[in-house]
């Protein structure tokens, strides 16, 4: 009975099969098959997908393994194949740590970058710039530039996301592609201007002036995307926190215009906002009443963004949080957990008598 | 106040995940160094996760300092880590662009065996929904657009029609050699 559902198992894994007891030293072998010509892009397809995924399973090569794979792998630049290609980069950027002398496809891939094929640029620049370092990157720096400002908003958020990677080790290089960055905030895409938002903001990090301006300008700009507008709270809250005295009153403003906002990730940053900054209970009102309606929402992530939330007021304004007793009673049983837990914890801080009782 | 505010960064996701109904590893990538560095902590992650995630589908957790949101459909699990001072929604948002993706890819059959059979779509979703960290897109129509999917429908038009050459070209020669 038991070889018998054993079998059965295995029959239902069938299309699993070519993914399991795979080890490297096969693997190693069949890379050799890369640099047979002409390219074969479906059987490299699948060689490339074996090997990233048991990199991904935590197979550990050794440098020496890493760099004879990645060199087999340069030899696939030849095929056109878009899928074929997708997959070169994706393993250039996972071996790119591993491997030694990964430079030297910076050529290849610059070629793709500035190349007609959309589906190509964005993915090049992405791998470009995880192997790229600040000398080669000045070599590249007008590509990028332009590729910030391309109509494709694909390849200007890849452009904008490598250019935020960057920051963490060249930050004098990236700031000088702020003017590009700014252009790109006013982007019809969602996220080319959240992502845009982040590199300006991010070079303007320890410059407390050029950031209020920044925050100031955006706040009355029609921004749709709603990351960027998350963002956006994020440094207004920021700068609100380090200045509480009156100046801070137009950002609280534009937060708590936000609380009307029609997406849920918007209205609960700005209700997060609020519930942390504002100091008495009764300017509190509309953001708890916001969060009183998440409590009470189907979905347990809603619930639970309300209930901890809520959570953390209450060390603060206990009498604010107070209002939502019934929606935290109806919490308690609530089928996560995590929900259940808060409401519980929330409740026993803000308790009275009266609420015991029911 | 440490913490009570969110932090203006966009390297929000911390992690994402694919388990199968063992509990087992079929895709995960980790964003934040500082966050389960080793593949061995990793796993035990994963394990400790699905022993609390696998029974009850309620969406989201709280575990070992993370928030983590999920969804799962017949025998595939999916995970979003995000860092517990995060806004849960948005973590929320990229889970459902994932699952979406996914499911689009996988012409809505969802399930391990058609999963295994176009991973490397599947991979390449994986790498443009979430890069190092940072949401680089969160609409399943246009990651799936940006994966690919185009190539794999065109060649298979051309390769049917050829096909048909072919056979027409065989059933020539033999009834010529006849």
């Amino acid at each position: 009975m038991s070889s018998f559902r054993r079998d059965k198992k295995e029959e239902e894994d069938g299309g699993a099969n070519m993914f399991q007891n795979l080890d490297k030293t096969t693997l190693l072998q069949e890379a050799r098959y890369f640099n047979s010509t002409p390219v074969n892009p479906k059987k490299c397809i699948h060689i490339l997908t074996k090997i990233i995924y048991l990199l991904n399973q935590g197979e550990k090569l050794t440098t020496q393994e890493a760099t004879d794979i990645f060199f087999a792998t340069t030899k696939l630049f030849q095929s056109k194949d878009v899928m074929l290609r997708r997959l070169v980069y994706l393993s250039i950027k996972e071996l790119s740590s591993l491997a030694q002398d990964v430079i030297i496809v910076t050529s290849s891939l610059t070629k793709d970058m500035t190349g007609k094929e959309d589906l190509y640029r964005a993915a090049a620049i992405r791998a470009l710039c995880s192997i790229t370092d600040s000398t080669m990157l000045q070599a590249i720096e007008r590509y990028m530039k332009q590729a910030i400002v391309d109509k494709n908003p694909a390849v200007s958020s890849a452009a904008l996301v490598s250019a935020l990677h960057l920051s963490a080790t060249v930050p004098d290089l990236v700031r000088r592609w702020v003017n590009e960055a700014q252009e790109a905030i006013m982007s019809d895409n969602m996220m080319v201007s959240y992502h845009a938002l982040a590199v300006v903001a991010g070079a303007r990090r320890n410059d407390r002036l050029s950031t209020v301006k920044l925050v100031t300008k955006l706040s009355r700009a029609p921004i749709r995307s709603p990351y960027a507008l998350c963002l956006l709270i994020r440094h207004a809250a920021k700068l609100a926190e380090e200045d509480p005295s009156e100046a801070s009153e137009p950002y609280l403003e534009f937060i708590e215009s936000c609380l009307r906002h029609k997406s849920e990730i918007v209205v609960y940053e700005a209700a997060h906002a609020v519930v942390n900054l504002r100091k008495s209970a009764r300017d509190l009102a509309q953001a708890v009443s916001v969060l009183q309606i998440f409590c009470g929402s189907s979905k347990a992530t809603l619930r639970l963004a309300g209930a901890r939330t809520l959570a953390k007021l209450t060390t603060k304004h206990p009498s604010a949080v107070s209002a939502c007793t019934v929606d935290l009673e109806n919490l308690i049983s609530d089928p996560n957990r995590s929900v259940a837990t808060l409401a519980v914890t929330t409740l026993l801080a803000t308790g009275a008598e009266s609420s015991i009782d029911r | 106040m440490e913490g009570s505010l969110f932090e203006p960064t966009l390297y929000i996701v911390k992690g994402m995940c694919i388990l199968d109904n063992d509990g087992n590893r079929i895709l995960a990538k980790y964003y934040d160094k500082d966050i389960l560095p080793t593949t061995k902590e990793q796993k035990a992650f994963e394990k400790n996760l699905f022993n609390k995630t696998h029974r009850a589908n309620a969406e989201i957790i709280m575990l070992e300092g993370l928030t983590c949101v999920y969804k799962s459909n017949v025998d595939l699990f999916f995970y979003v880590m995000g860092s517990s001072h995060e806004n849960e929604l948005i973590l929320q948002s990229v889970l459902n662009a994932l699952y979406e993706s996914v499911s689009i890819l996988l012409r809505r059959n969802v399930e391990k065996r058609v999963l295994m059979e176009n991973l490397d779509a599947v991979m390449l979703a994986f790498d443009e929904i979430c890069d190092g960290g940072v949401i680089l897109d969160s609409d399943p129509t246009s990651i799936v657009g940006r994966t690919a999917l185009r190539t794999e429908d065109v060649p298979l038009g051309e390769q049917t029609v050829a096909q048909v050459l072919q056979s027409a070209k065989e059933q020539l020669k033999w009834s010529l050699l006849k």
